[in-house]
């Protein structure tokens, strides 16, 4: 006899009953769904922030730089050196730094200077999309700057704004020009917001009389699926004696947030799948022990034990099955409804830090083969084990005790 | 009558009520979980960052949160100390002067943030460093020259305990102005953006040399028992002292960050644990739905004896009550001496955490722990309730609407 | 300018020391040594100066020579202006009282110093702003010794310490400096500023004694930072003429930007 066409039928006998449990288990199974999304999704999205505005995979810096910041203390041959990274398979850009003051009208500020190879610095780091208002640099336009949101506030200026820049150049000299706003870049980091004023490498070099050197290269590996660890080592063999450090690396503080959300979200997962699983077994279980009396019936017209447990996980399965497409159908559409649309929470919060990373107050799911595969993964084993149970019980149990349940 | 009939009920599947009152159980544990250790953790961010600085109520000089400065400081500070002292609900209010200012010695000098405090209106509970100090001690005197650094500021500038330095800022004029301090003691608090380039000082000197008098000062921070009641302290503060040229502001304005900060983990929270009830009930609602189908027959017996259907409603939402109080009870059981133990030790996980981790400039408290505020245990235990009655409301409708023939055509 | 100015007013002593008169004197040493450096501020109070100099300076980093005219009246202030190289002509420094100001042709901009600009060097030497603003406070923050007085190396020498009093809003843990007397003139030799902990932390050296309008002044002065070696910022004077008829309103922002 056909197992499954029996298991099905069975299945559709009651159907409020098979809805209900059916209905139970999927509902918690797209939840599932859709909160794995959306964790995985603002793990990348903050891992994407750190990486992709200011950090990048990897950088280079000559040995001590980053002790003192000392201008002078740059890497030699930037065009050679940035050639031969790029023919490693990286991305790189040679990035310029020097600190000084703006002014605009009356208000000044302290800022922190960032000279930036305009083409390069696009296949690095996502900061030409990340403007509040205005455009980005354009290498041609040796005035205009982009400068950080606090900063434009404090001095007064916005997109059109004209401000002087003043610092010490490298020949000791006093270096000032003046430089119109281009554009104001959104929440970055404490420092860019505060501080930041980027400007063409040309630019940077003719203000700080710095002819020649990079005080940071920074690269991205080509072939995002590439170890960290090993994309390091190739630097390291062109690099040439300076040093190399991966973005884990710079920023201890952040990698070890992320580690932390890591288990933490393993940790609520595990609770809610404890939860699923408490819910789907009680639904599962119910499902079988009603319907004991009617198994002993099967057994006492002939049934083996063997074909009774067979029966119980059939159904069992069948009911599974039909979760996981509501399961599917809870979660799919509203995780990918977040995915493109996100969640956007900035009226609650409209950015801040955490651990020195901007934080994106819109929350974005990312569909993954894992989020999506796990809960009904789930849903399945869960549902044949608490099948168990009572599929044994009910495989076991002598004809006429079973009917006298009833 | 019902009540006796819906407990027997339940007595007959003693397993069935059991796992489904487990169920219940769960969720009160899961929701007094997660809503302690925010409350904690809330509470404990927002009373940590009210002490590095700005407190739970401050009271500002005009336009000061906008646009800081040290021209812009709020007279009468003596007469504004003793109203709001006077307010229900305030523990302390003390008066503060910060600003910006450079920091020299003779190898280097670097830019930091300064805080003239008075030291003997101040302690631990009104500011933070007073609880991190790393060696020395707090200067006594307001009018000295005593001064307290952060510890990576002082490699920076190759000072000493006991070591003099001149500080400089933009006095009340807008000329600059210069003083020397000597360093009393050293404090860390493990942010090293804060470590790096605050300076505690002394707010009578702070006074003479910005030119201030001797009443005036940058702000009036208030710190009060319950941080959940700053936005009625502020309206009652803003009553009291009305017609003066200040503004009253919350933590929540001065320290946005912070505030935004707990409001998404708070909302994450409550989704979380919605989500979560919504699976709870649907477990519940399987069972009571499930023990309803299978009395099918019962049920039209009982209508045909003469039970109105009605009745037999009422007799299923009181077994839900019942499987509710149940699951509330064994809920309490299982997470009393959970709650009991992280509400006193908590778990500790300062190994897995990077020191000097912080939420924009706040540091973030390694240790898990409890705190659950009355009106939490009440939502709790309310939403639990409510949860399961609602599961029963289903199976009860379909109860009511047994009809004794159709119900009996199957035995 | 507290180099530039420190010698000028140690140099101005000589017009109205009675040499011998005064070196007959022997009170206290404390009291002798502040009537020295009082005589200083007292000299240069009401006078007015204008100086051609050049100054030349080497870091690990790079080296630049520059031509400055400088004009002071009185105590509170001063206006120095770049004349050579071309790059940088015309940016100039004010001081007016505690207020400095400084004008950059380049952009056509006037920034006054704040307090975040204290540190750095004035010009790229190896004077701070700083010590711009410090000026002709000598008497007023610190106490000053004769420690030694008498014939060394072939000239009349004196000592001085000058230890900062204890509330001082200076950076220096003390001060010392050595002058010659030449007949009625006191030349400066060397002066070493000390850090708290008592280590040399900067050397002025002054050398090349000169006529400047009828005084006997060192023409070179040259500082050097104790913590690195080969570094130095020299000045050296060209001309410098007294008593120059000087509105006050000379010393004025509009002024600055002129040339």
């Amino acid at each position: 006899m056909n197992i499954a066409m029996f298991a099905l039928r069975n299945a559709g006998r009651n159907k409020l009953r098979s809805a209900v449990t059916v209905g139970a288990m999927g509902l918690a199974g797209g939840i599932m769904i859709l909160y794995g999304s959306l964790m995985d999704g603002v793990m990348t999205t903050m891992i994407r922030n750190v990486v992709d505005m200011e950090v990048g995979d990897i950088q280079i810096h000559r040995k001590g730089y980053r002790d003192d910041m000392d201008f002078y203390k740059s890497a030699p041959d930037t065009e050679g050196l940035a050639r031969k990274l790029e023919a490693q398979g990286f991305y790189a850009s040679p990035r310029l730094f020097g600190y000084g003051l703006s002014a605009a009208g009356s208000a000044s500020s302290g800022v922190f200077l960032k000279g930036i190879d305009v083409g390069r610095e696009k296949m690095v780091s996502k900061l030409h999309n990340h403007l509040l208002s205005g455009s980005w640099l354009d290498s041609r336009d040796m005035k205009g700057v982009v400068i950080g949101k606090k900063l434009a506030r404090t001095l007064g200026v916005a997109v059109g704004g004209e401000i002087v820049v003043v610092s010490q150049a490298g020949d000791g000299s006093m270096a000032n020009d003046l430089y119109i706003v281009r554009g104001v870049l959104k929440s970055v980091s404490e420092s860019m917001d505060r501080s930041g004023v980027i400007m063409t490498d040309a630019a940077f070099r003719e203000l700080m009389v710095f002819p020649e050197g990079a005080h940071e290269i920074t690269l991205k590996r080509r072939d995002q699926s590439e170890l960290l660890a090993v994309a390091a080592g190739r630097a390291v063999a062109v690099a040439n004696g300076l040093e190399v450090k991966t973005w884990r690396e710079l920023r201890p503080v952040i990698a070890r947030v992320f580690d932390l959300w890591d288990v933490s979200m393993l940790f609520m997962l595990v609770i809610t799948y404890s939860a699923i699983t408490l819910v789907t077994f009680n639904a599962s279980l119910m499902s079988v022990f009603e319907r004991i009396p009617e198994f002993g019936m099967m057994k006492a017209l002939g049934f083996t034990p063997g074909r009774v447990l067979q029966l119980v996980f059939a159904e069992t399965l069948t009911l599974a099955v039909a979760a996981c497409v509501v399961a599917l159908a809870v979660g799919l559409p509203t995780a990918y409804y977040s995915q493109v649309y996100g969640i956007d929470l900035s009226h609650v919060w409209p950015g801040g830090s955490f651990g020195g990373v901007a934080f994106d107050p819109v929350w974005r799911s990312q569909i993954t083969l894992k989020s999506t595969v796990t809960p009904l993964f789930f849903i399945f084993v869960v549902a044949l084990l608490s099948a168990l149970y009572p599929g044994v019980k009910a495989a076991l149990i002598n004809p006429v005790a079973a009917m006298r349940l009833r | 009558m019902i009540f006796l009939l819906s407990w027997r009920n339940l007595a007959r599947r003693k397993r069935r009520a059991f796992i489904t009152a487990l169920t219940v159980a769960l969720g009160v544990f899961l929701s007094v979980t997660f809503t302690a250790l925010g409350d904690y953790a809330y509470t404990n961010m927002i009373n940590t960052s009210a002490k590095m600085g700005y407190g739970h109520v401050t009271v500002e000089a005009e336009g000061y949160n906008v646009s800081p400065a040290l021209d812009k400081r709020l007279n009468g500070v003596s007469d504004i100390l003793s109203v709001i002292r006077s307010t229900d609900g305030v523990e302390s209010a003390v008066p503060r002067i910060t600003g910006q200012a450079m920091f020299s010695t003779a190898s280097r000098s670097v830019g930091g943030v300064f805080m003239a405090i008075d030291p003997k209106a101040e302690s631990q509970s009104t500011i933070a460093f007073l609880g991190a100090m790393a060696g020395g001690e707090m200067f006594g005197d307001a009018k000295g020259r005593g001064a307290v650094v952060g510890v990576k500021l002082m490699e920076k500038l190759n000072l000493k305990r006991g070591g003099k330095f001149v500080y400089t800022t933009t006095g009340a004029t807008g000329d600059l102005v210069s003083e020397s301090a000597r360093v009393t003691g050293v404090f860390k608090t493990g942010v090293e953006e804060v470590d790096g380039s605050f300076v505690i000082l002394p707010i009578g000197r702070m006074r003479d040399a910005l030119g201030y008098a001797d009443d005036e000062a940058t702000m009036v921070v208030t710190f009060i028992k319950d941080q959940r009641n700053a936005d009625a302290t502020k309206a009652v503060l803003e009553t009291s002292l009305a017609g003066r040229r200040l503004e009253v502001l919350t933590w929540s304005q001065t320290q946005a960050d912070i505030a935004g900060h707990v409001a998404v983990d708070r909302a994450v929270n409550y989704i979380y644990q919605f989500l979560m009830g919504v699976m709870i009930a649907a477990g519940i609602l399987n069972t009571v739905m499930m023990g309803v189908l299978e009395r099918w027959r019962e049920f039209g017996v009982m209508v045909a004896v003469g039970f109105r259907p009605s009745r037999l409603s009422l007799m299923v939402v009181i077994e839900s009550f019942w499987l509710g109080i149940m699951g509330l009870v064994l809920g309490v059981i299982v997470t009393a001496p959970w709650y009991y133990y992280m509400s006193r030790t908590g778990i500790d996980l300062s190994g897995y955490m990077q020191e000097g981790t912080d939420v924009s400039g706040v540091l973030v408290d390694p240790t898990l722990k409890f705190r659950l505020y009355r009106e939490s245990v009440v939502g709790i235990l309310a939403g639990v309730f409510a949860l399961t009655a609602l599961a029963g409301l289903y199976p009860a409708w379909k109860a009511g609407r047994t009809n004794p023939v159709d119900a009996l055509k199957n035995i | 300018m507290n180099a530039i100015s420190t010698a000028i007013a140690l140099l101005l002593l000589t017009a109205f020391t009675a040499g011998p008169g005064l070196a007959a004197e022997k009170p206290d040493g404390t009291a002798r040594a502040k009537e020295i450096l009082n005589k200083v501020d007292d000299m240069w109070r009401g006078k007015s100066s204008r100086a051609i100099l050049t100054m030349k300076v080497q870091t690990a980093n790079y080296t630049r020579a520059m031509s400055l005219e400088g004009w002071s009246k009185g105590k509170g202030m001063s206006l120095v202006r770049v004349t050579y190289p071309l790059k940088e002509k015309g940016t100039a420094t004010l001081k007016t009282g505690p207020v400095i100001y400084t004008y950059l042709p380049k952009t056509d901009k006037t920034i006054r110093l704040t307090s975040g600009m204290m540190s750095g060097s004035w010009m790229g030497s190896h004077l701070t702003n700083d010590d711009l603003v410090k000026e002709s406070r000598l008497t007023e923050d610190f106490t000053a010794v004769v420690t030694f007085e008498g014939q060394r190396d072939g000239a009349y020498a004196m000592d001085f310490s000058l230890t900062p009093k204890p509330d001082s809003a200076v950076v220096w843990g003390k001060i010392t400096m050595t002058l010659h007397v030449e007949g009625n003139d006191y030349l400066p030799v060397t002066e070493v500023f000390y850090d708290e902990e008592l280590k040399p932390a900067r050397t002025i050296v002054f050398m090349d004694i000169k006529t400047f309008a009828g005084r006997r002044l060192p023409a070179v002065m040259k500082v050097t930072p104790a913590d690195k070696p080969g570094e130095f910022t020299e000045l050296v004077y060209q001309s410098l003429d007294f008593e120059i008829p000087l509105d006050d309103s000379f010393f004025s922002i509009s002024q600055l930007r002129r040339d």
